[in-house]
Formats: structure tokens, sequence, C-alpha cells
């Protein structure tokens, strides 16, 4: 009976999927309630959660509960700890999950909510949590090991170094595109401003509080915090209305930007306890709490999209950033979908906690679908912005016009009616002086999340509230993401000096670790700078690349993962890999070679270059033609590492398939498990 | 669904002590063999914050 009834419920989720997918794909010219997506994304998820997923267990992975993981074999009280599923599922949720599933989907949403849709839910299942589930296995299976030394293991040195290298260069360009998006959401917003340069001296107090006053006390720690961050989201209005003290907090992006520059090299100098530490507490909570609040926001207000399935900017002329939609769709939207950084989280602290084989199923890849479905939500609540609003918001002034009167005009004449007047009243009810230009994806998604969340009580007077305490949120885990990272990449670099010079390799040598950390931030401030002052707003130039690149690593980690299991099963199940694999090397190969060497300068860096060079100069034109051409040497030195490790990789595959090379992998021995069964 | 509730608030409350690192300091407290004290706390910091910020963040 129970059988029956399983399969019947499993039918009727898997028709509600079809029927909502059906609904969302086929409805045209009329407002489509978000249940629609919500329903669809979670039977979706569901059904390859429930077939897929287990088939890839069972048959592939063949996981097994009674084989010993890591963390028993290797148990330490330190690092390897098997840990209850439930508590590994919330900490590997919580690392994954940064800025990229709110932004991407933000940004995509220029070509309308269709194709970022079907991307997130279709690449995730098939895709990113495929990604995240293999290399989280293949680490398990190999004592926890990263993913650079299980490519160095079963590729070769070739390819683990070639791993290593392009990490840092991504993490180079994540930062840099992400601190531009806090630098796009603050300038001209004394409010904003406040707020954030208010969680600096709160994260000190915390530090101090959690190290001194009361130390161990984290929890209580984060909520003080937590009050006295919210207390500077009230403040800040007050500051914002005040005539004196708004013009200390009002910036332009220049003099922010140098802000953050400044600010990264402190935060990765100063010992860990000061900032890192308090900062990452405040912000993981912050963060659960805010994507909860939406989660229950949604759900229960059930917003109307606003913006069509599809917009005229399928054709690759959009304002946000140039490009068609494929294969642009495909690398704006990374995190959400297919993200390469979660590779590194899979074979990083997550294996070390697994108590048993089958544990992975639901971290590896129910994660990946629970992080998936926060790119949904960020995705309905940029939608449910009037288009013409998201537009306004969203547009750098080189693409719209450089007066509100000529931005409205041109978006107005894009079909996206839209007026100054109806712009300025929703800057006021948002408590701030303007609204056009913001781009970046934060301020509209801010925008949309404060509609959802005023929605549910206080309506418009809480407007501007709402938006800036989701400015807060946003601000606070994207500045997280850049203390950890700058610190993450000046280790990075001082293990590479450290091969050559082992005195570089000593972390706490002082001046390694102040040249090493200027270094890191001046590669990251660079990138940023040229974002600020770029014409086009500089999210049309740095998003892509930082998508190229984030999906490029996703490459790196199939690979790997089509690796282990051509030497477990032969050519069998390669496909489980390869196909998201070729998949996203056709995509990332098609966008860096039109980022590089299309003709059309919105697109093409080089074209670009060649433009600035025929035109009229001014005093920054060279400067902007060296920007361009870097960038285009950066988009092929991605391609490039990528393609190195991919013909490295090809070569031990034919090898392994044609039987002219062992397929010995480094799997270690079965150890049968102790544990007993309530972990 | 009171035992559903409570193996609820168990779960919720055990990831909290993971991400407070109340559950890594318990393990730090039992590996060295020490009290819990201000001092202890402080190495422990120093020790799990340190590994802790060597590790890639996601985006």
């Amino acid at each position: 009976m129970s059988r029956v009834f399983a399969r019947v419920l499993w039918a009727l989720i898997s028709l509600a999927a079809a029927w909502s997918l059906g609904a969302v794909a086929q409805s045209r010219g009329e407002p489509v309630n978000s249940t629609w997506l919500v329903v669809a994304a979670v039977c979706t998820y569901l059904v390859g959660y429930r077939f897929y997923a287990s088939f890839v267990a069972a048959r592939v992975m063949s996981l097994d509960d009674k084989r010993a993981t890591p963390a028993e074999r290797l148990r330490d009280g330190h690092d390897f700890e098997p840990t209850n599923k439930w508590i590994v599922f919330g900490h590997h949720f919580a690392a994954i999950a940064g800025p990229g599933p709110l932004v991407g989907p933000t940004l995509a949403a220029q070509f309308g909510y269709l194709p970022g849709f079907l991307w997130i839910v279709v690449g995730a299942t098939l895709g990113g949590a495929v990604q995240d589930f293999v290399i989280l296995f293949g680490s398990i299976r190999r004592d926890g090991k990263s993913l650079g030394q299980i490519a160095r293991e079963e590729i070769g040195k070739v390819g683990g170094f070639t791993a290593l290298v392009t990490v840092l260069l991504i993490m180079i360009i994540l930062l840099a595109v992400i601190a531009l998006v806090v630098v796009n959401a603050l300038k001209g917003s004394p409010w904003g401003t406040f707020t954030i340069v208010a969680t600096m001296p709160i994260a000190v107090l915390m530090g101090v509080y959690l190290r001194y006053w009361r130390p161990g006390k984290v929890v209580e720690t984060s909520i003080l915090g937590f009050v006295l961050v919210m207390a500077s989201v009230f403040g800040g209005q007050a500051i914002a209305r005040s005539a004196t003290f708004a013009p200390w907090f009002t910036y332009s992006g220049v003099a922010l930007a140098i802000g953050l520059i400044v600010y990264g090299f402190f935060s990765s100098a100063l010992p860990v306890w000061m900032l890192l530490a308090p900062r990452g507490y405040l912000s993981t909570f912050v963060k659960l709490g805010v994507v909860v609040l939406l989660a229950i926001g949604i759900v229960f207000l059930r917003p109307e999209l606003q913006l069509p399935a599809f917009t005229r900017f399928v054709d690759g002329t959009g304002p946000i950033f140039a490009g068609k939609i494929f294969p642009f769709c495909f690398i704006t939207i990374a995190c959400g979908a297919v993200s390469g950084f979660h590779s590194l989280i899979s074979s990083g602290t997550t294996p070390k906690l697994i108590a048993r084989e089958r544990h992975a199923l639901s971290v590896g890849y129910g994660s990946m679908l629970l992080e998936s479905f926060v790119a949904v939500m960020a995705l309905i609540a940029a939608a449910s912005l009037h288009p013409g609003v998201f537009f306004a918001v969203n547009s750098p002034a080189g693409v719209v016009g450089s007066t509100p009167d000529a931005a409205v005009a041109t978006i107005s004449s894009w079909g996206f009616p839209v007026t100054a007047g109806e712009m300025q009243t929703l800057a006021q009810q948002a408590g701030e002086q303007s609204l056009f230009y913001r781009t970046g994806g934060a301020p509209s998604l801010a925008l949309g999340m404060a509609q959802i969340f005023a929605s549910s009580g206080g309506g418009r007077t809480l407007l501007a509230f709402w938006y800036h305490f989701a400015i807060m949120f946003e601000a606070l885990f994207i500045l997280t993401t850049l203390d950890s990272g700058t610190r993450v990449g000046r280790f990075m670099l001082q293990d590479m000096l450290g091969q050559v010079w082992p005195k570089w390799g000593q972390t706490n040598w002082k001046p390694g670790m102040l040249i090493t950390s200027g270094v890191i931030v001046a590669a990251w401030g660079y990138f940023l700078y040229q974002g600020v002052v770029d014409p086009l707003g500089g999210i049309n130039t740095l998003w892509p690349l930082f998508g190229i690149a984030n999906q490029l690593l996703a490459a790196v980690a199939l690979c790997v993962g089509t690796t282990i299991l051509i030497k477990t099963h032969g050519a069998r199940y390669m496909w489980v890999t390869a196909v998201p694999l070729i998949w996203l090397v056709v995509v990332c190969f098609t966008a860096g070679w039109q980022k590089m060497f299309s003709p059309l300068p919105a697109l093409g860096f080089l074209a670009q270059a060649d433009q600035l060079a025929a035109g009229p100069q001014n005093a920054t034109t060279p400067a902007l033609i060296f920007n361009a051409r870097l960038d285009a040497a950066v988009t092929g030195v991605f391609l490039i590492l990528v393609a190195t490790i991919l013909i490295d990789s090809i070569r031990v595959w034919i090898g392994v398939l044609g039987g002219k090379r062992q397929a010995k992998t480094t799997e270690t021995p079965f150890v049968p498990s102790r544990l007993a069964e309530e972990l | 669904m009171k035992g559903f509730f409570r193996i609820l608030l168990q779960i919720v409350s055990g990831v909290l002590d993971e991400l407070s690192d109340r559950n890594a300091y318990r393990r730090h407290l039992a590996l060295h063999g020490a009290m819990d004290c201000p001092a202890e706390w402080r190495r422990f910091q120093d020790e799990h914050w340190g590994a802790k910020s060597r590790r890639a963040r996601c985006c």
C-alpha cells in the first residue's frame, strides 16, 4: 500500500512540476504569479533529488554506509569529526551561499524572467548539484583532500598547478566585482554608507567583546551585533535627513572604491579575532535569517512578476550587459545554477565532517538545490519590480543618457514606460536621493525585497527601512566575502612564493604578510577602480568576466569528476559529469571568444579598445584602452588555463579508455565503519 | 507532532551550535583536556579562525 501511495505521490509531484513549468513557459502578455515559479522549482528539485541524485548515489558512486568516512577514520577532534547530517547540511549551505545567487539572477533578468529561471532550475539539478555532489564524494573517498590535490593526483601535476592559478585569478576578479556591487549600491547614499561604515566599528566591538568581555559567547555577541546593526539602519535615516551629517557620508564611486581598498588591506592584515571572526558570525546568521524571511514573504504574499518572460534584449543589445541570451545568460547566473567555487567548499571542510557516505547526497546535492532556490527567490524579487523601474535602476548613464529625462525617454522607447516623477517618488519612499544608474543588481534586488517585506506590513511607509535593511544585508555578507577572500588570496600567494623562497611561505612573517596583502588588494583594487570609472558602469565588463571565470572553475571540477568516474566505471557513467562539462566548455569558450574578439564595441574588449583609440581623446582614454586590452588578456589567460587542464584530462581519459593507461585511482581502501546509527 | 517539533528544534539548535563554533570549541577542550576559561577560548579562537581564514568562501 505504501509503495502504491509513494508512486502516486511522485507521479503527482512530477505532474505538478510539468504543469507549473508549462504555465511559466507559455504565459505571455500578462503578469505571472510567482507561485508558479516556486511550485515548478520545488517540484523539479524534488524529482531531481528523488530520482536522478539517488541514481547517481546508488549506481555511479555506490555510496556505502558500511564504509568508514575520513571523519571517522581520521577523527582528530579538530578538522575531522563525524557530525550529524543536518548540521553538516547547515554548515555547508552557509559556506556555499554568498552574494552570487542574489546578484546574478537579478542582472540576468534583463532577458526576462524565463531564461534565467529555466537555467537556474535545470542547471542546478543536472549540473551544479551534480558537480558539488561528485567532488564531495571524490574528496570523501580521498581522505578529505582538496580539489587541487585530487586534480594533481588523478590528472597530473599540470592539472593541479593550473587549478591553483585559476582559483587565485578567479578570486581577484570575484573580489573586484563584488566590491563594485557595494560601491554602486552606496554611492550618493548617506543612509546606506552610514549603515555599512557603522558595521566596521560594530564588528571590532563584537571582536573585543567576544575575546575579552564574554569569551565564547558567540550567539550572545551576534545578537548584540545584530541589535547594533539594526540601530545603525535606523540611525542612517536620521543621518540622511541631517543637513550637517549627510555630506559626511555622501561619497562618489571613486572615493568609496578607495575606502574599500584600504578596508580590504586592513581586514587582511589585522588579527582574525578582531574583524573577520565577528563579522563572519554576524553575516552567517543575518544571511540565513533573511533568506528564510524572504522565502516566507514570497510564499505567503505570492507577488506577481512584472517583467515579461522575454525582453527585447535577448538579441544582445541589453543595457545591463551586452551579449545574446546564449551564452551570456548562462555565465551571468553562475552561483545558483553551476558554481565552480562550490567545488572548493565540497573539497574543504565538509568532507571532513561527513559521518556516513550517504549523507553526501543531502549535503552535496541537497544544499545546492537550496542555493538554487535562493536564486529563484532573488529572481522573483527583481522581476516583481515594474520593468521601467528595473531598467532605470540597473542601466548605466553611458547607455541610457546622463539625465533622468534622457534616461526615462530611452527606457520608455524600449517599451518599458517610466517617468522621472515616478522614479523620484520611489527614491523618496526608499529614502534615497536618486535611484537612477544604480548598476550592479544590489539596489534593484533591495527594492524588490523591500516591496515584498513592506507588503507584509507597514506598506510604503516602511519601504525606506526595508530597502536599507536589504542593502545592509547584501553589503554585510559581500564585505565578509571581501575580507576573507583577500586573506585567502594572500595565503595562496604566500604559498606559491614560498615554493621558491620559503620565508615567504611563513604566514606570520610581517613583511611578507604586508606585501602579499598589498599585492592582492592592489590586484582586485585595480579591477574595481577600472569598473568604477568605466563609462558603461563596470558591471558590463566585470560580471561576465567573473561568470566566465567561475564557470571555468566548474569545468575544472567536472574534469576531475569525469576522470574519477572513468577510472571507476570506464565510459559507462562518464556522461553524468561529461554532459554538464561539455555544456560549460561550449558556453564559456563562446562567451570568452565573444568578449575578446566580437567586432561590437559594447561586447568585445578589443573592439572597444579600437573604438576608443579611433575616437576623441581625453586624459582618461589611454587608461580605458589599456583596461579593455587587459580584460581581453585576462579572458584569454582563463581560457588557456582551462584548455590546458581539459587537454590534460582528455589525455588521461583516452589512455584509460583505450587500455594504454592503468585506471589507478587514489581512492582510500575500504575500512568498515563502527559508527552508531544515530549519526 | 510534538516529536517532530522536538527534532526540528534539536536540528536548529545543532546547526546554531555548529555555526557559532560551540561544537568546535567543545571538541577543542576535549582534545586538549582543557577546561573552559577565557585564555583557552582565545587559544581556540586563534587556532580555529587561523585555519578557517585560509579556506575559500563562496561567492
